[in-house]
């Protein structure tokens, strides 16, 4: 059986294809305005990647903040449901998922079967997670690949508010301006979303393991800054930022769904 | 002098250790709002010490309260999920507001079971306000002697009402100084004072103010008559870098009205009938909080008499983000202080700030009080 | 899926609908009928005054009524939350007390024409917001205004002496007694002390009846949902002092169990009870019908279930149940002096919401595990109110305490009176990922 699994995020749309349960193909696509094209691109990708017509594909399920805009699904399930069942399909032992998007965390506590036993979002008082560091990368003029190895070159901590994004933003441009070296403003912006995260992901809990999946879990700074503040160590799932598409292809594939 | 309460400020944890090591048989009580009647456990032998917060980012609160209570109470919370204060052998607050009561009660969910809640009323103007508070602190006086094992007798209270009185008075001194045209002391080093009194004995305060006093502020000065005198108003602030950032310009704060400030100490408790009489007439005529201040408005005037007395050229008015009591004031506050004639600049406040915006608003206001004439 | 129970409308809709235009009516009527217009909060003493003939505006309702506006009204509401947003009272302050100001500062009422021209505002503090509020409108409109502070007990847990209580009852008596000299002074009007004693005897009446209807939703399948009790607490905010409103009591008491007895259901696929908790978001009501979708029925909240009073601790059953009238339990209301204790002590002993505001932690903990426990509730869904921090207080511990009882528990930040801090999408969202995490799916 062929599946697939579309995560419609704020920042990304990525699609994931499985036959008979395992990955036969990817796709990602920047979401501009006009969704349908990023619909359109990242499914030409995957298919491409899958090396499959799109006929071949008999069931979809779709997930993410976008996810209302696709209507040819079999099935829609929010993201909690797709992180926890591509995760758990990747490493049974992870208890807690942590999903960092462009606009959201959240924090999932996850049995052993891939049950979602409780769940956390950022609240507006501490939303903002990778679109952020992008604009951080505009303000410091750094690719962000670049961002995350200047980060781990840091010598000194400087705090930020690790609440507010837009009050981190104020500080970070008084930093910039103090000629405070980039490596650091680098680190203090990690660190911040990092106090942001582990603030959220512990209404939930934390146990370990700990997943951390999404796009920014590709940012090793970010990871660095968060497994500090957690105090503990956080596996990235490989391609986090496909893991929650995986999940809805997963779901698909499950006859009781739709 | 003023360095040692400097060192008090920023190591209060060792001193609050250092006095149990040296009190073996005295407890200590962590309390949150100054409306709290420390005389009451000072006169139980018990060394009242005031929690504030470490201005530093931090993730442990907010499974436990709402992100949009005040950056302040979340902050003094955090402090007691950190382990900060398990020296302490019971919390304690007076009603503050809502958010420090909420980040209270988890306290003592989470931190320190023993505690203490006075339930100080807020319509101060009533005239049965104060029989209740007396009423109010003799429960509290009971429940402080069962918890230390011996009776608070009234020579006890009088003698912890004259420690404090004394302190209050020679604090109140200090601040006097600060009317001269030269200022003998900054608004920063008055801060690191007032915040290190409140977690110190004040018997040590009181022998520290008075070298201070004698020896120290005599014939100082930080700042010429140039300088803007500037006044902050707000909630709690013991924001130093932002006060150090203010006075980097040709600028001294001379004097101020919030929490960590002026209103902790500014008035005595007068000998009125019973030494618990005293006190409770005395929390009751002390600087008001605004949700303190009704039906008349009573703190608008303390306020402008505060500049005025001061010479105060312009106002700061700080406001804690989501800071409800001082929101609900800050419309008719402005309005009355432009009224009469104080340039006022508002600013919002979280645990850190951004100093390089603050620093644009600092300046432009500083250059609009030259443009006014004022100096 | 088939249904499970039968389900009938609740013949008493149309009259609490009349009941409470009543009400808005009275408001618009009281000048031309000579009566005196007073404004205030209703979580106080709306009972103080009724020695009077007047109608009474209260702010929280009239804060709600603009809420609703912003689906009918949108650019006048928009307007009334900018006027206040432009006089700088910050958006985080009580959403209700901001669309109060803006209405007052644009001098439009929502129902048509001008602010209303009120003789004085009554202020009765329980909250750090209202102990301002009206002092902050009376400024604005130069009226007189006389404010109580409503100091509540705490919790039964922490222990409160007993000297206490009768120093808090004291207090607020005095108040009342005050506030009483006061209007009579300012108005020029005589008091009647026998319509204050039966106001208040309606308002014990009213509340006590209140809790009885809401106790019955304990039955499976519940008789009434959330959203339809909306339309009958309202009855308690808005006038529970008076006969009417007693006597509506009794006839819904009387419908409601008719309803338990015969299994009639709010919802007839229920499978699934939640609690909710704090005002909701009044102009996304919608969410009631979302839930209603996936078989879950939402019982109450301790909001919507007390918010008025009416609920009295047992020891013996260390639980809160109906509170027994001062009437009930023989006591005899003579004077104005007893009808102001008996008043005072009603509010602090039955009105946990309001106790709720100053005091949270184990206290309140505790109460909402007993709701949810007595309800037999699966679940709980918690708003956190951004518009009222009061309910807020303490809510992050609740959701830990009920998540540690094993009780699923889902918050969703919003507001219950300012729009622009709702996001529905979102909203909606939070409550598909739980009816996921519950293995619910929509059965319509």
């Amino acid at each position: 059986m062929i599946t697939a699994g579309i995560d419609m995020g704020a920042a990304f749309a990525k699609m994931v294809i499985l036959k008979d349960g395992k990955v036969i193909g990817k796709g990602i696509s920047k979401v501009t305005l006009d969704p349908d094209e990023a619909v359109q691109t990242v499914q030409v990708a995957a298919l491409k990647d899958a090396g499959i017509k799109p006929e071949e594909i008999e069931r979809i399920c779709v997930t993410g903040s976008g996810r209302k805009l696709f209507k040819n699904a079999h099935v829609s399930v929010t993201d909690v449901t797709a992180d926890a069942a591509g995760t758990n399909y990747l490493d049974k032992t992870i208890k807690t998922v942590i999903d960092v998007g462009g606009e959201e965390a959240r924090a999932m506590k996850v049995s052993e079967e891939g049950k979602v036993i409780n769940f956390a979002v950022n609240d507006k008082c501490a939303a903002g997670a990778g679109a952020f560091i992008e604009a951080m990368t505009r303000a410091l003029e750094l690719p962000l690949a670049d961002f995350a190895a200047y980060s781990l070159r840091s010598t000194q901590k400087i705090p930020i508010n690790a609440q507010c994004t837009i009050f981190a933003e104020s500080e970070v441009v008084t930093l910039i301006n103090e000629l405070v070296p980039r490596e650091d403003i680098c680190r203090s912006v990690h660190e911040g979303i990092s106090e942001r995260i582990s603030s959220m992901a512990k209404r939930v809990g934390i146990e370990e393991k700990v997943g951390l999946i999404g796009g920014p879990a590709n940012n090793h700074g970010l990871v660095a800054a968060l497994k500090n503040s957690l105090g503990m160590e956080i596996l990235v799932l490989p391609e986090p930022e496909y893991v929650s598409a995986l999940g809805a292809a997963l779901i698909a594939a499950r006859k009781e769904e739709g | 002098m003023i360095e040692n309460f400097k060192q008090v400020y920023e190591k209060r944890h060792e001193y609050a250790k250092d006095w149990k090591i040296k009190h073996p048989n005295q407890k200590m009580v962590g309390y949150m709002c100054t409306y709290f009647p420390e005389e009451i456990m000072y006169a139980a032998g018990v060394l009242p010490v005031r929690i504030l917060g470490s201005h530093e980012p931090q993730n442990v609160t907010e499974p436990h309260v709402f992100g949009m209570f005040c950056p302040f109470s979340r902050d003094v919370l955090a402090q007691g999920l950190e382990g900060r204060y398990n020296y302490i052998d019971a919390v304690a607050t007076a009603y503050p507001c809502m958010h420090l009561q909420q980040a209270f009660y988890s306290w003592v969910l989470h931190v320190t079971p023993k505690y203490f809640a006075v339930d100080m009323p807020n319509m101060v103007q009533s005239p049965h306000a104060f029989p209740f508070l007396v009423g109010l602190l003799e429960d509290f006086k009971g429940q402080v002697e069962e918890w230390v094992g011996k009776k608070i007798m009234d020579d006890d209270l009088r003698a912890a009402i004259a420690v404090y009185n004394e302190y209050r008075s020679l604090l109140r001194q200090v601040y006097e100084t600060r009317k001269a045209p030269s200022p003998p002391l900054t608004g920063v080093e008055a801060m690191y004072m007032t915040a290190a009194s409140q977690f110190m004995d004040k018997k040590d305060a009181i022998k520290l103010l008075k070298e201070v006093l004698e020896k120290e502020l005599p014939g100082r000065s930080v700042k010429d008559d140039s300088a803007s005198r500037l006044m902050m108003v707000g909630s709690e602030d013991d924001d130093i870098k932002f006060m150090q950032m203010v006075e980097g310009f040709n600028a001294v704060i001379v004097v101020d009205d919030h929490c960590t400030g002026s209103r902790y100490f500014w008035n005595q408790a007068v000998s009125n009938g019973s030494p618990i009489e005293s006190i409770a007439k005395r929390y009751i005529d002390r600087p008001v909080c605004p949700q303190r201040d009704y039906p008349e408005r009573k703190r608008l005037t303390h306020i402008l008499n505060l500049a005025r007395d001061w010479n105060v050229n312009g106002a700061i008015v700080i406001q804690q983000k989501f800071c409800d009591p001082h929101e609900l004031d800050k419309v008719a506050l402005l309005k009355f202080l432009r009224e009469n004639g104080i340039t006022t600049v508002y600013l919002e406040f979280d645990v850190t700030v951004p100093m390089g915006q603050f620093r644009i608003r600092v300046e432009a206001f500083l250059e609009s009080l030259q443009e006014e004439g004022i100096l | 899926m088939e249904k499970k129970h039968k389900t009938a409308p609740i013949k008493l809709w149309e009259k609490a609908k009349e009941l409470r235009l009543n009400v808005y009516r009275d408001i618009a009527e009281a000048k031309s009928k000579g009566k005196l217009l007073i404004g205030g909060g209703t979580e106080s003493l709306i009972a103080v005054p009724t020695g009077f003939d007047h109608a009474y505006l209260g702010g929280e309702p009239y804060g709600a009524s603009i809420a609703f506006m912003h689906r009918e009204n949108p650019a006048l509401y928009q307007q009334i939350l900018e006027a206040s947003d432009y006089a700088g009272y910050p958006r985080d302050l009580c959403a209700y007390m901001r669309s109060y100001i803006g209405s007052v500062l644009l001098d439009k009422y929502i129902f048509g024409g001008s602010f209303p021209k009120l003789d004085f505002n009554l202020q009765a503090g329980f909250c750090d917001t209202h102990c301002k509020w009206y002092q902050i409108t009376s400024e604005i409109k130069g009226i007189p205004y006389f404010a109580i502070e409503m100091l509540p007990f705490q919790w039964e847990i922490e222990g409160e002496s007993e000297k206490v209580k009768k120093l808090k009852i004291d207090y607020i008596a005095n108040q009342i007694l005050d506030a009483i000299e006061w209007m009579i002074k300012t108005t020029g009007r005589k008091f009647d002390d026998e319509k204050f004693i039966q106001g208040c005897k309606n308002e014990f009446e009213s509340t006590s009846l209140w809790a009885k209807i809401c106790t019955l939703n304990r039955a499976i399948p519940a008789p009434v949902d959330e959203k339809s009790m909306f339309s009958f607490y309202i009855l308690a905010v808005l006038a529970r002092p008076k006969q009417e409103v007693v006597e509506f009591y009794r006839e819904l008491l009387a419908e409601v169990q008719e309803r338990v007895d015969n299994q009639i259901a709010a919802n007839p696929y229920e499978r699934f009870r939640i609690l909710s908790d704090s005002q909701p978001p009044w102009f996304g009501l919608d969410i009631y019908r979302l839930l209603d979708r996936y078989g879950v029925v939402s019982l109450g909240a301790h909001y919507t279930l007390g918010l008025s009073g009416g609920w009295e601790y047992s020891k013996e059953e260390d639980t809160w149940n109906p509170a027994r009238t001062p009437q009930e339990r023989g006591v005899l209301l003579k004077t104005r002096e007893d009808a102001a204790r008996a008043l005072s002590e009603w509010w602090l002993k039955t009105g946990t919401v309001c106790r709720g505001v100053r005091y949270s932690g184990a206290g309140k903990n505790k109460r909402i595990l007993d709701l949810a426990d007595k309800w037999r509730a699966n679940g709980v869904i918690i708003h956190l109110n951004r518009g009222c921090e009061g309910t807020g207080a303490g809510q992050m511990e609740i959701v830990a305490a009920l998540l540690k009882k094993g009780i699923p528990t889902l918050t969703y930040e919003g507001n219950h009176a300012d729009a622009r801090e709702y996001d529905e999408a979102r909203t909606i969202s939070r409550l598909e990922s739980f009816m996921e995490t519950l293995g619910l799916k929509k059965i319509y």
